[in-house]
């Protein structure tokens, strides 16, 4: 990685971050945006002069800021997850989701929407830890089932995570035709959107995003010999079981507090570390580095349309990510993968 | 004494199907082993074994005296390379995958270092693939790509080569360069086992001849004693006169 290149990542970063938390319904100036970030930062705070109103503070500190990190979190934490997951699994066609971690985060939140919330028997708050025991319940089972003779085996993993998830799903319609107060808002959940997420659910999901990345750049180098196929790879001193195991994990806790924040949100982690291949090639450390701030920008940039271009209404992002993702992904089939064995 | 691998009793088998039975083998230094025998025998098998890979149900393997099983995983990669029958490639530049070779011996966060590289790019040299160095793998030809495994084994500079039908993508000139290649890395010291189904190569390149035949060994030794018509008759099912090459003297495998 070429230093200058990650400190122009990091500027362009930025850049979008304060443009996206300017837009919104009510527009912000850029020059109050910068102020009132500058003035939580210690040390800047004495370069500027408090010039704007606490109603715009409270906008940009309480609504939008959180948004739009938590957009960053999200679209970097599915991209990696992607990555590990196409890796481990060496599947085109594997995202963040693809071993249930969607339809039992789907059936937890959807239990907890309809049954748990609504008795007050617990408060809003709760719905990221029903979906995250939902997505984690979901991943064990799968990877239970995806074993072949006490080995984890690409194949059967990815069967079994659609097996598994069409149950779930099917569990989820059942529970939406049971009990129909609160379909709204399982409808929401499950198109996937950052709308009305604070601070909260960003301390939520950047623990496993962060840690999630590292363990990634950390394993990146096995991947690599990984994709050789597990025979070269172990012949190349790699312990291919230890190396599903821990990718399977890291990969699901990420794509799991992920989809517990936000709800599912679809094609980012398929198609971003897919593009990526195609532009900065197969390396590992290139490829999770660079899908993660892709992803990132990407999301941030789909939520900020999702909530500006119908101001003032907004719609799921999940909605902009599928309708730019579907014929994105129409075109790499079209054009190969350069996934060929 | 001396010997670099020792297969004591070896018996493998899948879903209660023996695959190899009770296989015990003496392999030295300096020598380029062939590994025949028809379809289903057990060939590759063997190599999985001996690279560990797959962990025998009976019996044990020794590495230098040492059971196979007492190696960690990493380890055992800067004692034995394996180029294995099946590959994938992927956009990988050729250096870059010859460096994977290089894997077992650098840190997790580390980079190759020059030695590394050295070595990397010597691996390239004999295998003649130095002017493909920063073409992409999977643009290569099934030829060009074998080359490049077998470089990346090369690379890891082991004393034990295991290869899993490493002509079979080649055309006749560079099937004859590998042999003679292996040949070259035997003289070296290292333990070339190869599996092969080209009987007239192993006739002409191997020193000595493992015949496998449903899971067992049925005969071992010099091309020469091995290679007997009866034997061509008894185990690959096919009827061969006695030949022997005009400048060799070695034998001739042909209807």
């Amino acid at each position: 990685m070429r230093h200058r290149h990650v400190g122009s990542i990091i500027i362009l970063v930025l850049a979008v971050v304060v443009v996206a938390t300017a837009l919104g319904s009510v527009r912000i100036p850029l020059g109050d945006v910068l102020g009132i970030l500058a003035s939580r930062i210690p040390g800047l705070k004495v370069l500027v002069q408090e010039t704007w109103s606490v109603s715009r503070e409270v906008i940009v500190l309480q609504v939008r800021l959180p948004r739009v990190l938590l957009a960053l979190v999200v679209g970097g934490g599915l991209s990696v997850s992607g990555v590990l997951f196409q890796g481990s699994l060496r599947n085109p066609l594997a995202d963040p989701y693809i071993i249930g971690v969607s339809s039992g985060a789907s059936l937890g939140a959807a239990a907890g929407l309809l049954f748990f919330i609504p008795q007050g028997l617990v408060g809003f708050g709760a719905l990221p830890l029903f979906a995250f025991v939902g997505a984690m319940l979901a991943t064990f089972t799968v990877s239970r089932l995806g074993q072949h003779r006490g080995r984890l085996e690409p194949t059967s993993l990815i069967l079994a995570g659609v097996a598994v998830s069409a149950v779930l799903t099917a569990l989820v319609s059942l529970l939406m035709v049971l009990r129909i107060q609160n379909l709204q808002d399982v409808y929401i959940w499950l198109m996937g959107s950052l709308s009305g997420r604070g601070w909260k659910h960003l301390a939520v999901a950047t623990p496993y995003v962060v840690a999630g990345a590292i363990l990634a750049l950390w394993m990146a180098k096995d991947l690599n010999v990984y994709l050789l196929g597990e025979e070269a790879a172990h012949s190349l001193g790699i312990d291919v079981e230890r190396l599903q195991r821990r990718v399977l994990v890291v990969g699901s806790l990420v794509a799991a507090a992920c989809v517990s924040v936000s709800g599912v949100i679809g094609f980012v982690g398929l198609m971003v570390p897919h593009a990526l291949r195609l532009i900065v090639g197969a390396e590992h450390r290139r490829l999770i580095f660079h899908s993660m701030w892709v992803g990132a920008l990407f999301l941030l940039v789909a939520d900020t349309l999702a909530r500006t271009v119908l101001t003032p209404t907004e719609f799921p992002v999940g909605i902009i990510t599928a309708i730019v993702g579907g014929p994105f992904f129409i075109y790499l089939m079209k054009r190969g993968t350069g996934y060929h064995g | 004494m001396g010997d670099k691998i020792r297969l004591e009793g070896v018996t493998y088998s899948y879903d209660q199907n023996p695959v190899l039975e009770n296989l015990s083998m003496h392999l030295q230094p300096s020598l380029f082993y062939g590994v025949v025998g028809p379809n289903g025998a057990g060939k590759s098998t063997l190599l999985k074994l001996l690279d560990s890979f797959l962990r025998p149900q009976k019996g044990e393997i020794f590495l230098n005296g040492r059971p196979l099983s007492s190696f960690s995983v990493q380890d055992l990669a800067k004692e034995i390379a394996m180029v294995p029958q099946h590959s994938h490639y992927f956009p990988f530049t050729v250096e870059e995958m010859v460096l994977l070779g290089r894997t077992p011996f650098y840190t997790r966060l580390g980079k190759p270092s020059d030695n590394d590289l050295a070595i990397a790019q010597e691996a390239m040299r004999v295998t003649d693939i130095e002017h493909l160095a920063h073409r992409v793998v999977s643009d290569l030809s099934g030829g060009e790509r074998q080359r490049v495994t077998l470089a990346r084994a090369f690379a890891q500079r082991t004393g034990v080569l295991l290869l899993d039908e490493p002509t079979t993508h080649l055309d006749l000139e560079h099937q004859i360069n590998t042999c003679r290649l292996l040949k070259a890395k035997s003289e070296e010291g290292v333990t070339c086992i190869a599996v092969l189904h080209d009987l007239n190569l192993v006739a002409n390149f191997c020193d000595h001849v493992f015949v496998l035949d449903r899971g067992r060994l049925v005969k071992q030794g010099t091309p020469g004693d091995v290679f007997t018509p009866k034997l061509i008759e008894d185990v690959f099912h096919v009827a061969v006169p006695k030949l022997s090459h005009p400048l060799t003297g070695r034998p001739v495998i042909t209807p």
